[in-house]
């Protein structure tokens, strides 16, 4: 996975490096051991030899040491047969031999000792000479050296291959055992990777005793710290969910009250002493407000509970929105297409959604013209609704659509602040998604972005066609 | 107008509450806490309508509907603490006619308690029989039979298949029908006509799930075959 520069990869090149380098080390020093030995040998057996022969063999056969008689005497034939050429040097050594001698050889030959001199005829070649004692005739024995360099050269080969052989199964070795090693890193990687896709529960085996071991200890300990932790925000996050649920539930019999009471308090209103009625004016608009808190706190902790189910029917957008927009603001400016566009989703959800970017609108930008506008883009239908208040400043953007939040403190009459949290709920619910931002041209622009997946099928054409690409279909 | 309400509902405030806005419609209201107590009640004289909650200790109104179901067809609108479709199917088939959400506003309760009185209480058209299909419809008598064999309806479903059949060809607006049949002069719950629909279906057709009477329109609303 990580090529040479992995650890594995290093690991094993520096096992196979230090086979090799102890294999060549060792494989030099033996070789160049049995080379000097058997070259040492040779010629200690050959200058034994050559005494022999100087002294008793030669001076026996041939009293009186001449050319002729030693090319009469047969003792070059008898050398031959023992692998020993005889040059004789009467003082008409001829060439080539002549400048093939060695000055050592010469002067140790010229000073009346044995001399050897390693050469190449091309073939490999010992050469020990020696004076005939009591004369001045020199004699020359050229020992054939060719079995000794191809015992040598095999013993290279030998080594050569066994140092190849011992590099491949290091290689083998080392990978085996830098996986082995490794294995728990592996292990580890795997582990952390689950845990990173949500199973908390995941953890690395213990195999070892070793660091590893200790190490894989450690590792879980984190992961059950981890764990802990996280399980402990998400049970107290659910228990703050269903207190906020059991809250809004048990505050809706109260308010069913309140919101029945104040309704006919509202009708008597005229009939109050002024101070009474202004307090009754209030008590009847706080209760409206109280009402819309609560059912906007329920409907999101059934959102949080996952109670919440979106319905799917071919619904006309256009229909819709313009339906929506006469209900909730008739004064925002529609751009719609005049045929119908069918797609399937949750009317329900998009009124929501709708109603509350309109909400939105009408309490941060009073009085500024709202824009509604439907488009079809490849694989979406963008419903935007745009505003040209003063917008938001960027850096609250990104949390405009979070709980009670608000992007301006300063004018928050109305508003519960979970309007867009809700919006962005149920955008979510129908596969959708609602985004927000400031236009170039100043005010805030809200996106509704549903995807358009597969065709409709069947229904009647004359209700479902859209206005150029036929009846479509929302995820 | 001097109908006679029974209001059932366990929470005491909103008990006397509701009790006081529809008796100043006009209304004549009898109160029970508790289901087994609204059954009693019913029993011992005759109401014009029954508002009834869902949660009601001892039985519960769901309980409560069916029982009175049985023996009557006096209008019933359910007061429901939530408006998820389950809880309105589950209402509507227990034999309601109508629901309201709760918080509601008394205005809004009384305009929907007299739209169900309305219809409840809407003279025959006529003496006229409509047809569709294999259905022979009594607009008088208001019975539907197939092939010489009543068809029990309920009040609305009766109405909903009269009013479509009255239009047979011609599409019907989800928005139409709950203004026609349920009263509502506003943007309604358009999933009650989808649950009627449903039911009567069930009851008319010779296979709900492949409809040849009461057709959908996509994107629109229903219409009955002509």
């Amino acid at each position: 996975m990580f090529g040479l520069g992995g650890v594995r990869g290093r690991l094993t090149a520096t096992v196979v490096a230090l086979v090799v380098v102890t294999a060549l080390v060792l494989g030099v020093g033996a070789y160049a051991f049995v080379d000097y030995s058997l070259h040492d040998r040779l010629v200690r057996d050959a200058e034994a030899q050559a005494r022999f022969d100087l002294t008793v063999l030669i001076p026996n056969r041939l009293p009186n040491p001449t050319q002729q008689t030693l090319d009469d005497s047969g003792l070059e034939r008898a050398f031959r047969e023992r692998g020993v050429l005889l040059i004789a040097d009467f003082g008409d050594l001829v060439e080539p031999f002549r400048s093939i001698r060695s000055p050592e050889l010469q002067a140790a030959v010229a000073a009346g000792r044995l001399g050897f001199q390693w050469t190449n005829l091309p073939e490999p070649v010992l050469i020990i000479g020696g004076r005939l004692p009591g004369t001045e005739a020199a004699l020359y024995f050229l020992h054939d050296a060719k079995p000794l360099e191809d015992a040598l050269t095999q013993l290279r080969l030998g080594l050569g291959g066994g140092a190849l052989l011992l590099a491949l199964i290091a290689l083998l070795i080392a990978r085996r055992v830098a996986r082995g090693v490794l294995a728990p890193v592996d292990v580890a990687a795997r582990t952390a990777e689950r845990i990173e896709r949500g199973d908390l529960s995941a953890r690395v085996p213990v195999a070892s005793r070793d660091e590893f071991g200790n190490w894989a200890e450690r590792f879980n300990r984190m992961a059950a710290a981890l764990e802990e932790t996280i399980r402990r925000l998400e049970a107290s996050q659910a228990q703050n969910r269903r207190f906020v649920a059991d809250v809004s539930h048990e505050l809706r019999t109260p308010l069913t009250a309140l919101v029945a009471e104040a309704s006919i308090l509202r009708e008597h209103l005229g009939a109050l002493p002024p101070d009474a009625r202004r307090t009754g004016e209030l008590l009847v608009a706080d209760v409206a407000r109280l009402r819309t808190l609560v059912e906007e706190l329920m409907e999101l902790s059934r959102f949080d509970s996952a109670a919440e189910q979106a319905a799917r029917e071919p619904i006309d957008l256009v229909r819709l929105v313009r339906t929506v927009a006469a209900a909730r603001l008739p004064d925002a400016k529609l751009v719609v297409s005049e045929e119908p566009v069918v797609v399937s989703t949750d009317p329900r959800r998009i009124e929501r959604i709708l109603g509350n970017l309109l909400d939105n609108a009408r309490e941060h930008a009073p009085n500024a013209p709202v824009e509604i506008r439907l488009r079809f883009l490849p694989d979406e239908v963008v419903l935007s609704v745009a505003d040209a208040g003063p917008g938001v400043p960027s850096d609250r953007l990104q949390r405009i659509f979070d709980r009670f939040y608000k992007a301006d403190p300063s004018r928050q009459a109305g508003s519960s602040g979970l309007g867009l949290a809700i919006a962005a709920e149920n955008a979510a619910l129908v596969g959708g998604r609602l985004e927000a931002a400031n236009q170039p041209e100043g005010g805030l622009r809200f996106d509704l972005r549903l995807p358009v997946t597969e065709p409709l099928p069947g229904g009647d054409p004359a209700a479902t066609v859209g206005p150029d690409r036929g009846p479509r279909s929302t995820a | 107008m001097d109908a006679r309400i029974l209001l059932v509902e366990d929470d005491p405030s909103i008990r006397e509450v509701t009790g006081i806005g529809l008796r100043n419609a006009g209304f004549e209201v009898t109160t029970a806490a508790d289901g087994l107590e609204a059954v009693e009640r019913f029993r011992a004289e005759p109401f014009d309508l029954l508002l009834l909650d869902v949660m009601l200790p001892r039985l519960d109104g769901l309980e409560v509907c069916r029982t009175v179901r049985r023996t009557s067809t006096v209008p019933i609108v359910m007061l429901t603490a939530r408006g998820d479709t389950l809880d309105v199917v589950v209402g509507l088939e227990a034999g309601a006619d109508d629901y309201v959400k709760k918080p509601f506003e008394v205005p809004e309760l009384v305009a929907r308690v007299r739209a169900a009185l309305r219809r409840a209480g809407r003279l025959p058209d006529d003496g006229d029989r409509l047809h569709l299909g294999p259905l022979s419809i009594d607009i008088g008598g208001r019975t539907v039979e197939r092939e010489g064999e009543e068809i029990p309806l309920t009040r609305t479903e009766f109405d909903l298949l009269a009013e479509l059949t009255r239009h047979a060809g011609q599409v019907l607006t989800r928005d139409v029908l709950l203004d026609r049949i349920w009263g509502y002069d506003y943007l309604g719950d358009s999933r009650l006509v989808d649950v009627a629909i449903q039911r009567l279906r069930a009851k008319v057709e010779p296979d709900a799930a492949n409809p040849t009477l009461v057709l959908t329109v996509r994107g629109a609303g229903y219409k009955a075959a002509r």
